[in-house]
């Protein structure tokens, strides 16, 4: 699907990740892991960028319109479906078809919250739904996620990450979680100090092998909490 | 055809200084008290009406400057325009005549008036002002700034920026007693009729501020009006409007103005504002 | 002996130090160079008179009051909405240098003049008057809606579906993240606007200007009173008359109760540009003889003569009194500021001060600089303290919302001392911006205290205006404008 050849990321004059080979193939399910601030964002932005095209990018709830509702907000995965004068009209009177198929989205990720409610009146945890909510309307065959359940209860999280499966031939996730990739993905790339440390199977790999390369104090902490 | 024919009409009529205007346009800022402006010329407005048989319409303007444009741009066809705004409006219409002014305006003239802390000797009949405070009143004003500029500098030989310690524009007559008076400037120009108008009314204390010198008389207001008024309002329409002006008898009317009567009057009657005017730089 | 860390004072100087520092020098220096001689004088006739004419104001002795108040709403309202009608599409391409250069110019000419050009085109009109307000308003608009546009959060924009329209891409992912600043921006405005469409009446436009300024000049000060009060209160319940859903409705009122607009006439503008606003020894002549060597001279002694002795007296002038007054502003604001945050005082005295605030800010300087003179006498001072109190009035009134919401910890007392540790240093940055922002404001301004004298720019333009001398008004204009576009460009480098 894509590979990376001794591609140099980073912004502006400060490269992150210098010469990175990496390939991923169609109907992968990614995890990538790290410490903070290693990168991995980069990394994904660099994927995306590359993807565009058939992808939906999913971070956190970075990308939300905090003055818009809810419904406005999931309706952006769909823009690019729609006429411009579409786009307009609806952000002045919401049409009734889109509204019925985001309003089956939400129920599905256990959104109650009334589909005009703003979304800078919501808690964190339906932030984040709002914001997958959104990667489910855009209907595209790649799912890139940036920690997409970090905000949500693990119960949660599992239920929509096997939403997300459902819904997208290939997955590739910035995770936080080491336990979650290993258990619910099938490779895991580990990023530390600048380079690939690690990319290999889920099912050859342990909790043990990814301590050697971070500190997954926090992780441990996360998955008891 | 006839369609188009109406559509071109209005078009031009758009974009055409001689278009039709059925109404006659008149505008007026009097030397002293502007309240009420439009209630009281509204009434004058209806006295022309009814004589020339026109629709007549008042429009209020703030300053001198703007009723020459106005007069320019032929958004007003007649103008009480005072001596010099005339003479300035004149030279830019080519064609507009003045035609009436106040039975005052033949000899009008101006005071130098000076606070009372001030003593201001005289010489040769005219007082020394060098290193005094000065206001004037409006910049454009025959009385308050041209004819008073022109005797100073005269009499004392000088540019007045080299006269005056400090110049200032109060921007009306009564403003400029109201200045000298509470000491603002030392000494001003003034407008006879106004300050003899407050005098009466007991609206300035003569123990603060007294009149330091009287000016030779000159012309000042007149009516002037546009050259395309007999083509627009028809043959003859001049002449009517100055019989009507001239026979303007009503206190009420005059009052506004304020004047006693109007009489005929001519261009050439305004000769002398406009030397003083060139020769102070007022105008090139 | 362990050495523990200290640094020599000068350290702790930082940008925002330095740049106030650079500031009060700048002022003290101009204050030094400034007129301030006060005049020892009897005002207390006037004054009286003017106390009494407050005390009784007469509502009656106005005529037509409610067409001048309506006429005062309406043109702000239709010049509002022209501005954003032109403003908008503006802002988008503000990044291009060329667009961002005319706006500055454009911005730089104060409402008043603009609408001494305008009648020259229109006459006596209520387009005269629109215009003057939608034209320096749109510039302004370009430039603040474009700056709040860039601090739109970027990942939107780039995490939207592939193939988006440039429009919606826009709307969803830039316009709606700013909209609430927008609206507000927009609600500031308009009081401006109707600060804005009073003063036009000074020059002849329909408004309350055009009643309050005659009062006040002709001393009928029963009259200008209770049209001051008249303007306060107006401006004072903007919130309760103008809401976004009545607007809709005054908009189509404004528009059909406009007075009668007389036709446009393309000769008198074609006049005015291949006539009007060319030197005196060029106007009527062949555009082929325009450059023959004597008339070159001509125009080039007319320049100088203007440049040397009305360009650069004015221009320092008006320096000298817009930096005075920063100054005088910048001390106001900070002194008054904890008088109007909940953080230093009780709901009462805001309440207090609030109405303080609302009459500074709504009195056009205007008058009050005219008020000061008769104390004062006719020096620089009048003007210089006008100005302060206007613009440290505004300054306090938008300072002190971002006060209100500076998060505070919960041991915060109400105390000098803790509010300049944890509430000034908050606010420091965006009050510089504000304060310098306000400088270019105060420079366009000083240009309406030119026209009660003081020997501004300003000064010298009304003078040309009233002479009839449009190119040497226009001449000074141009230079009145460069000198803001260059006052803006420093105040950006100094900022960023």
């Amino acid at each position: 699907m894509l590979s990376l050849v001794d591609i140099d990321l980073g912004y502006k004059q400060q490269i992150v990740l210098p010469k990175i080979n990496l390939s991923f193939n169609e109907n992968e399910h990614v995890a990538i892991l790290g410490p903070s601030g290693v990168g991995k964002t980069t990394l994904l932005h660099h994927l995306y960028q590359q993807l565009s095209e058939q992808t939906c990018l999913c971070s956190q709830a970075k990308g939300l319109v905090d003055n818009l509702s809810i419904y406005h907000n999931v309706f952006i995965g769909g823009l690019a479906r729609y006429s411009r004068c579409y786009n307009m009209a609806n952000l002045l009177w919401p049409f009734n078809k889109p509204q019925q198929h985001i309003s089956a989205i939400c129920q599905e990720l256990e959104l109650t919250a009334p589909l005009h409610q703003k979304v800078s009146e919501l808690s964190g945890g339906q932030r984040q739904r709002v914001a997958l909510a959104r990667a489910l309307f855009q209907q595209q065959p790649v799912f890139m996620g940036d920690e997409p359940f970090s905000a949500l209860d693990p119960l949660m999280g599992l239920r929509l990450l096997n939403l997300v499966k459902q819904a997208h031939q290939s997955v590739i996730c910035v995770l936080h979680d080491a336990e979650l990739a290993l258990a619910h993905f099938e490779r895991i790339i580990v990023i530390s100090d600048g380079k690939v440390v690690l990319d290999d199977k889920a099912n050859r790999l342990t909790l043990a092998h990814l301590s050697q390369h971070y500190a997954l104090a926090d992780t441990v902490k996360n998955a008891v909490a | 055809m006839k369609r188009t024919h109406l559509l071109s009409a209005g078009l031009l009529s758009l974009f055409s200084t001689f278009a039709l205007s059925a109404t006659f346009t008149f505008t007026a800022i009097p030397d002293a008290d502007e309240s009420n402006l439009r209630t009281r010329f509204e009434k004058v407005a209806d006295y022309l009406s009814e004589q020339l048989d026109v629709e007549v319409k008042y429009i209020p303007v703030k300053s001198y400057s703007a009723a020459i444009t106005a007069f320019r741009n032929n958004q007003v066809q007649l103008a009480w325009f005072g001596g010099l705004s005339g003479v300035q409006a004149r030279g830019l219409v080519p064609g507009s005549e003045a035609i009436a002014q106040g039975f005052e305006d033949q000899y009008f003239k101006s005071y130098l008036i000076a606070n009372h802390s001030v003593d201001i000797k005289s010489f040769d009949d005219f007082p020394v002002l060098n290193n005094y405070t000065f206001t004037f009143g409006s910049k454009g004003s025959t009385s308050g700034r041209l004819m008073p500029q022109f005797f100073i500098e005269k009499n004392l030989g000088k540019p007045v920026e080299q006269i005056f310690k400090r110049i200032g524009f109060s921007g009306d007559h009564s403003r400029t007693i109201s200045q000298v008076e509470a000491g603002v400037y030392q000494v001003g120009a003034v407008n006879y009729k106004v300050w003899d108008t407050a005098v009466e009314k007991g609206q300035v204390d003569t123990s603060k501020v007294k009149v330091i010198w009287e000016s030779p008389t000159y012309p000042d207001y007149q009516w002037t009006v546009h050259s395309g008024v007999d083509n627009d309002f028809g043959a003859g329409f001049k002449e009517k409007l100055t019989q009507v002006l001239i026979g303007m008898t009503d206190k009420d009317l005059l009052a506004s103005f304020p004047r006693s009567s109007f009489i005929p009057a001519k261009n050439s009657d305004y000769q002398p504002i406009e030397r003083v005017a060139k020769t102070i730089g007022m105008i090139d | 002996m362990p050495r523990t860390m200290t640094f020599a004072g000068f350290s702790f100087v930082g940008h925002w130090q330095k740049i106030t520092l650079l500031l009060l020098l700048m002022v003290s220096v101009c204050w030094f160079f400034a007129d301030t001689e006060v005049i020892a004088l009897e005002p207390w006739i006037e004054l009286g008179r003017m106390g009494q004419g407050f005390i009784h104001p007469n509502f009656f002795a106005t005529e037509y009051l409610f067409e001048a108040l309506w006429q005062t709403i309406s043109f702000a309202l239709l010049g509002i909405t022209l501005g954003l009608l032109l403003g908008f599409p503006l802002a988008l391409c503000y990044q291009h240098p060329l667009i961002a250069a005319i706006c500055a110019f454009i911005r730089a000419i104060h409402e008043i003049f603009w609408a001494l050009i305008f009648l020259q085109i229109f006459g006596l009109s209520a387009i005269t008057g629109i215009l003057a307000i939608a034209l320096p308003y749109a510039a302004t608009f370009a430039r603040i809606f474009s700056d709040i546009l860039q601090q739109a959060p970027r990942h939107t924009l780039f995490s939207l579906p592939k193939g988006t329209d440039k429009l919606s891409a826009f709307i969803y992912g830039r316009w709606m993240h700013m909209y609430p600043q927008i609206v507000d921006y927009i609600r500031y405005r308009f009081e401006c606007a109707l600060r804005s469409s009073a003063v036009l009446g000074f020059i002849g436009m329909p408004t309350l200007g055009f009643y309050l300024e005659s009062a006040f000049r002709q001393g009928h000060y029963e009259q200008g009173g209770a049209l001051l009060i008249l303007f306060v209160l107006l401006i004072g319940s903007i919130r309760f008359w103008a809401k976004p859903i009545f607007l809709w409705l005054y908009l189509p009122l404004a528009i059909y109760f406009l007075p009668p607009i007389p036709a446009i006439d393309g000769q008198i503008i074609w006049r005015f540009l291949s006539v009007d606003i060319l030197p005196p020894m060029l106007q009527g002549q062949p555009f082929l003889s325009w450059f023959d060597i004597d008339i070159l001279s001509k125009v080039f002694d007319w320049a100088y003569k203007l440049i040397t002795q009305q360009v650069f007296p004015g221009m320092i002038a008006t320096l000298v009194l817009a930096f005075c007054a920063l100054g005088l502003t910048y001390l106001l604001t900070l002194i008054l500021l904890p008088f109007n945050t909940r953080l230093m005082m009780p709901k009462v005295i805001i309440l207090i001060m609030r109405a303080v605030n609302l009459i500074l800010r709504s009195l056009p300087e205007y008058l009050l600089a005219f008020v000061l003179m008769m104390l004062l006498g006719p020096s620089m001072l009048p003007a210089i303290i006008a100005l302060a109190l206007h613009n440290s009035g505004l300054m306090v009134f938008l300072m002190a919302r971002q006060a209100d919401s500076v998060t505070v910890p919960l041991t915060y007392q109400p105390r000098i001392d803790q509010y300049s540790y944890l509430v000034i240093p908050n606010l420091y940055p965006h009050f510089m911006g504000l304060l310098f922002y306000r400088f270019e404001v105060i420079i366009r301004e000083t240009a309406i205290l030119g026209m009660i004298g003081v020997m501004t720019l300003g000064f010298y333009v009304d003078s040309n205006f009233s002479e009839i001398r449009f190119s040497g008004a226009l001449l000074l204009l141009v230079f009145t404008a460069g000198l803001n576009v260059i006052v803006d460009y420093l105040a950006r480098r100094l900022l960023h």
